[in-house]
């Protein structure tokens, strides 16, 4: 056999085969969210292409040994810095917010990528610091390499991208190991810090938002409809669904943003409560997987790698899956490799072919 | 090799004790959708049914376009369309497969249609907009015809009338090429713009297009309630988005110069263009193009007769001609010549050539307009009489390079960045344009042909005027613009104007003794006996001009132009300004196959100095001594003359 060499590396084919199997749910529920106001099929298109470019972006960082990724990890952190920089001076605004670059016809938010980078650059950071508890400087370089990127994307203002990075800085207080004192300061920071940002740093669109959370009778067509909205499509989807292609809510223009940070909606509606818990399972068969991979990992910078990275996947999923029914309020968090965008495909699939490259790797002389 | 230290352990648990919290979260999630699609799926099901509030767009109304005065020159009108609901009709097709030939039909009865047309244009109109919008199938319905499908609302249901706005142009051609029109946006400009959705109308061309983010406004939005049947049944007003109208736009254009214009052209069936403006702040007050298109053809439904006609005409109505025709300059391109001599020193003011009616260069023999010549003529006297041999001698002693100099200087070759679409840049030729774009090399002799304005020198009518304005300014050329003012319509209903700011586009260095000889020359080619353009003079107004007549084809001998057909007829040039020692306004006019500029183009000016200073023509005039109009001038207002 050619696989009794475990020097050689070799790739875990069940966890690439879930990404796969997601991405291509994903694609299914675009072309059923969009085939009805879309007929041209350009919005399904776009998609299938995203995760076409998103496999082969997968297959090149699998081929780079991951201590090679560590070693320009710096290079990607700075230049997505500046792009961020970029976008605050000569950014365009769009829906208010500065997050998107435009080149020709095409447009990607750094932001997303930016989440790969900072992962990267932490994980070396840990990769060469090894005590048992960190200490103080350590813990404020690992909070500098999180906060500088989180710092310039809440300016944009983009305030749900920037909290997605909060499974970072959880990572690193998690894992890095922290000792009590620290603990006690920072929650007594985020107690003070709190009340401060929602005056100074929440824009009144995202005040109006969590306000509505509170109370969804506030504003039936604004955020609260959309939630409302939803609700009703994953509602009226019952235990097996509408069938393919047969859902009416997302589909006549009911449920805004059906095909991005709302197709979990589509997927409820659709296919049921039965689509849903096989698509929640798949999610946690893949974290599974790849904790696993991080357990076995050769050295601590893969650990974190891959800890950092899953952490990402089981945030978005949380927070976006939790929002479709109101448990949490509407923040613009895509659903990993499902939602319809190119950034956040790409980037998934990135984060996808590190964790990956992590496990292929995992043999000393590999 | 990196060894595992003792907290390998540490992170191992930690990792399982993650994990476990990821499976706490996931059933949670889980236990939360059971909830919702397993214990209340029957409420949400009878919700969905009942959904639900369907998003309607209202367009924004359009903002007016008006002369500098107010007088409106672009509005909408209400009318009715006949709108498709595609939702509403889903179910009423499923129960009957009948349905869209039924309702054909009865459409082709009231709209006095074949059912074959009424089925056209549902599958082209359908086709554009996403299935959840209804979409229009006819304009413009008559009252009758609203009321016979308001009769069958209830069998119709799917059939809507809907009161929507409609560009309308009340003057009709009236400064068409200036105004432009609108139509329904395309795929590339809904690529380029998020902000636009399939179906919306946008500018197409001039000032519509130009100005069309300011014009558009905002489209609101109507929540209506339907029921299971996909029946409208109320609207939910607390959730009415009202939408935001459109700015209004104050044109610099004066509407009497502009109709005089037109009707000139209109009267003598004349083709080509005329441009009024303002050498102290580039303000264009008059641009006539002709013939001229209707812009309200265009608001309307194009049916490809309509398309036909506008592309098949022979005189290509779209084109504006005062900025995207390409013309020889002919004589007027003297002016240029008389001020890069003068300017380069290569001419004095008081050097004098000889015209015996014709004269020899590089080895060529070329000829002056008048046969019997001019005898010893200086520069103003030439640029009077318009005599070829001295600007021969101008154009031999500067060489083509030093035209070309001179001509860009004076906004030739390049756009001058009106606020119009497609304006063109035309050509000055040069030693490394013929090397460059045409491979060859540059006859000295062709620059002999170009000093009078012929060759392959091409200009637009408004690169005329801007040199005609920078010799009227003493060299400032400011940029031209259509736009005064841009009102934007505030929350509370007032206005808030946006000025539309003067800039300067050249500033070319002019001698003073040459702009003084040249203001001479042309001061006489109008006010003094024997001078080419006696026809603008306008008494009580010391109007300065040039004349130019421009050979469409090489003939041998002298023909009358009447005799020759329309097409190799001379084109015809006027380029003018007043009064002179306080120039308030440029006029050019260009007349295709005109004939001669003196006799076809300049009385049109004489027109419009006389619209424009109308108390002032007998014998009323700009006090300059006095200190208070100076400051008036100052301020940038333009004081009215009195009467002595």
């Amino acid at each position: 056999m050619i696989f009794s060499d475990t020097t050689k590396p070799r790739v875990d084919l069940n966890f690439i085969g879930t990404a796969l199997v997601l991405a291509a749910i994903g694609c299914m529920l675009v072309y059923s969210a969009t085939f009805f106001t879309d007929p041209n099929l350009g919005i399904f298109k776009r998609q299938v292409l995203w995760v076409i470019i998103g496999i082969v972006l997968a297959l090149i960082i699998m081929a780079i040994d991951y201590h090679v990724l560590f070693d320009i990890a710096p290079i990607l952190y700075v230049i997505g810095n500046i792009l961020l920089v970029y976008l605050l001076v000569w950014g365009k605004l769009t829906a208010n917010v500065k997050s998107w670059i435009h080149i020709g016809g095409f447009q990607f938010q750094p932001s997303e990528f930016m989440k790969v980078f900072t992962a990267l650059m932490l994980a070396r950071f840990f990769d060469s610091n090894d005590r048992a508890y960190l200490d103080f400087r350590s813990f404020m370089i690992a909070m500098a390499i999180i906060g500088i990127p989180v710092g310039l994307i809440i300016i944009q203002p983009d305030f749900g991208t920037a909290a997605s990075f909060f499974p970072l800085i959880a990572v690193a207080m998690f894992f890095g190991g922290i000792r009590p004192r620290i603990w006690v300061a920072m929650v007594l920071l985020a107690a003070i810090s709190l009340p401060l940002g929602w005056t100074m740093f929440l824009k009144g669109y995202q005040r109006e938002r969590v306000m509505i959370f509170l109370n969804p009778e506030r504003d039936p067509l604004g955020s609260g409809y959309q939630v409302t909205q939803a609700k009703i499509a994953i509602g009226s989807g019952g235990i097996h669904g509408k069938g393919f292609r047969h859902g009416t809510q997302g589909k006549l223009g009911f449920v805004p943003e059906h095909h991005t940070d709302f197709i979990f909606s589509v997927l409820g509606e659709e296919w049921g409560f039965v689509g849903v818990v096989v698509v929640l399972g798949l999610y946690f068969y893949m974290v599974f997987q790849a904790l696993t991979f991080a357990k076995h990992a050769r050295d601590r910078g893969g650990t974190f790698l891959i800890i950092g990275l899953t952490m990402f996947f089981v945030f978005h999923v949380m927070i976006n899956v939790s929002m479709q029914i109101g448990i949490l309020p509407t923040t613009g968090i895509p659903l990993p490799l499902v939602s319809y965008g190119g950034s956040s495909t790409m980037m998934f699939f990135m984060a996808i072919g590190l964790i990956a490259n992590v496990d292929m790797r995992r043999f000393v002389n590999a | 090799m990196r060894v595992y230290r003792d907290d390998q352990k540490f992170l191992q648990f930690r990792i399982n004790a993650v994990l476990w919290g990821i499976v706490a979260v996931f059933v949670f999630l889980a236990g939360s959708f059971w909830f919702v699609q397993g214990v209340q799926a029957e409420k949400y099901r009878g919700l969905s049914e009942a959904n639900a509030l369907r998003e309607i767009e209202i367009p924004a109304k359009r903002g007016l376009i008006m002369d500098r005065t107010g007088k409106i020159l672009a509005d909408n009108q209400p009318a009715y369309t006949l709108q498709i609901d595609r939702v509403v009709m889903k179910p009423l097709k499923k129960a009957d497969p009948q349905r869209r030939q039924k309702l054909e039909q009865f459409l082709a009865r009231v709209l006095e249609l074949q059912p074959a047309e009424v089925s056209a244009r549902w599958d082209k109109e359908s086709a554009k907009l996403p299935a959840n919008q209804p979409f229009p199938i006819a304009e413009d319905l008559s009252m009758a015809q609203v009321a016979k499908i308001q009769a069958q609302s209830i069998a119709f249901p799917e059939a809507n009338v809907v009161p929507v706005q409609r560009r309308n142009y009340p003057y009709g051609t009236m400064a068409a090429h200036v105004l432009g029109f609108i139509g329904e946006v395309g795929g590339k400009e809904l690529a380029q713009n998020n902000t636009l959705t399939q179906g919306d109308l946008i500018g197409k061309r001039g000032v519509e297009l130009m100005y069309d983010q300011y014009l558009r406004g905002k489209g609101g939005a109507e929540y209506w309630e339907y029921d299971a049947d996909g029946r409208r049944l109320s609207e939910y007003t607390p959730a009415r988005k009202q939408p935001v109208p459109g700015d209004n736009i104050y044109l610099t254009l004066d509407f009497e110069l502009q109709r005089r214009a037109e009707q000139y052209f209109i009267e003598n069936e004349m083709v080509g263009a005329a441009v009024a403006l303002d050498p102290r702040n580039g303000e264009v007050l008059a641009m006539a193009s002709s013939p001229a298109f209707n812009p309200n053809v265009y608001s309307k439904r194009f049916t490809p007769d309509v398309y036909k006609t506008i592309t098949s005409n022979p005189f290509k109505i779209e084109l504006n001609r005062a900025i995207q025709g390409l013309y020889s300059p002919g004589s007027v391109f003297k002016v240029v010549m008389a001020i890069a001599g003068l300017s380069d020193g290569d001419v004095g003011p008081d050097t004098t050539f000889n015209c015996s009616g014709s004269g020899v260069f590089y080895g060529r023999r070329f000829r002056c307009w008048r046969p019997q010549g001019h005898g010893a003529v200086t520069v103003d006297h030439a640029l009077k009489v318009s005599c070829d041999i001295y600007f021969y001698n101008t154009g031999a002693r500067l060489g083509v390079d030093k035209i070309n100099e001179y001509a860009h200087q004076l906004t030739f070759g390049e756009i001058s960045h009106i606020d119009l679409d497609g304006e063109r840049a035309g050509l000055v030729p040069s030693t490394k344009w013929a090397t460059e774009k045409q491979h060859r090399k540059w006859y000295p002799s062709e620059t002999i042909s170009v000093a009078i304005g012929q060759g392959p020198l091409v200009v637009t009518p408004l690169q005329v005027a801007n040199m005609a304005a920078a010799v009227a300014s003493g060299g400032k050329v400011f940029q031209p613009h259509v736009v005064r003012y841009v009102d934007r319509v505030q929350p509370d209903g007032s206005y808030r104007r946006f000025r539309v700011p003067s800039r300067v586009l050249h500033e070319v260095k002019l001698s003073p003794p040459a702009l003084k000889s040249v203001r001479e020359g042309l001061w006489k080619v109008v006010n003094e006996e024997g001078g080419t353009g006696g026809a603008a003079r306008v008494e009580g107004l010391d109007v300065s001009g040039k004349t130019g007549s421009v050979q469409v084809i090489a003939y041998a001998g002298r023909v009358r132009a009447e005799a020759l057909p329309f097409r190799y007829r001379d084109h015809a040039w006027f380029a003018s300004f007043a009064p002179l020692n306080n120039p308030q306004l440029v006029v050019v006019v260009f007349v295709e196959h005109g004939g001669h500029g003196g006799t076809d183009a300049a009385p049109l000016a004489k027109l419009l100095y006389e619209a424009r200073f109308k108390d002032s023509v007998n014998g009323a005039r700009l006090d300059l001594s006095n200190p208070e109009t100076l400051e008036q001038i100052k301020e940038g207002e333009l004081p009215l003359p009195s009467t002595r």
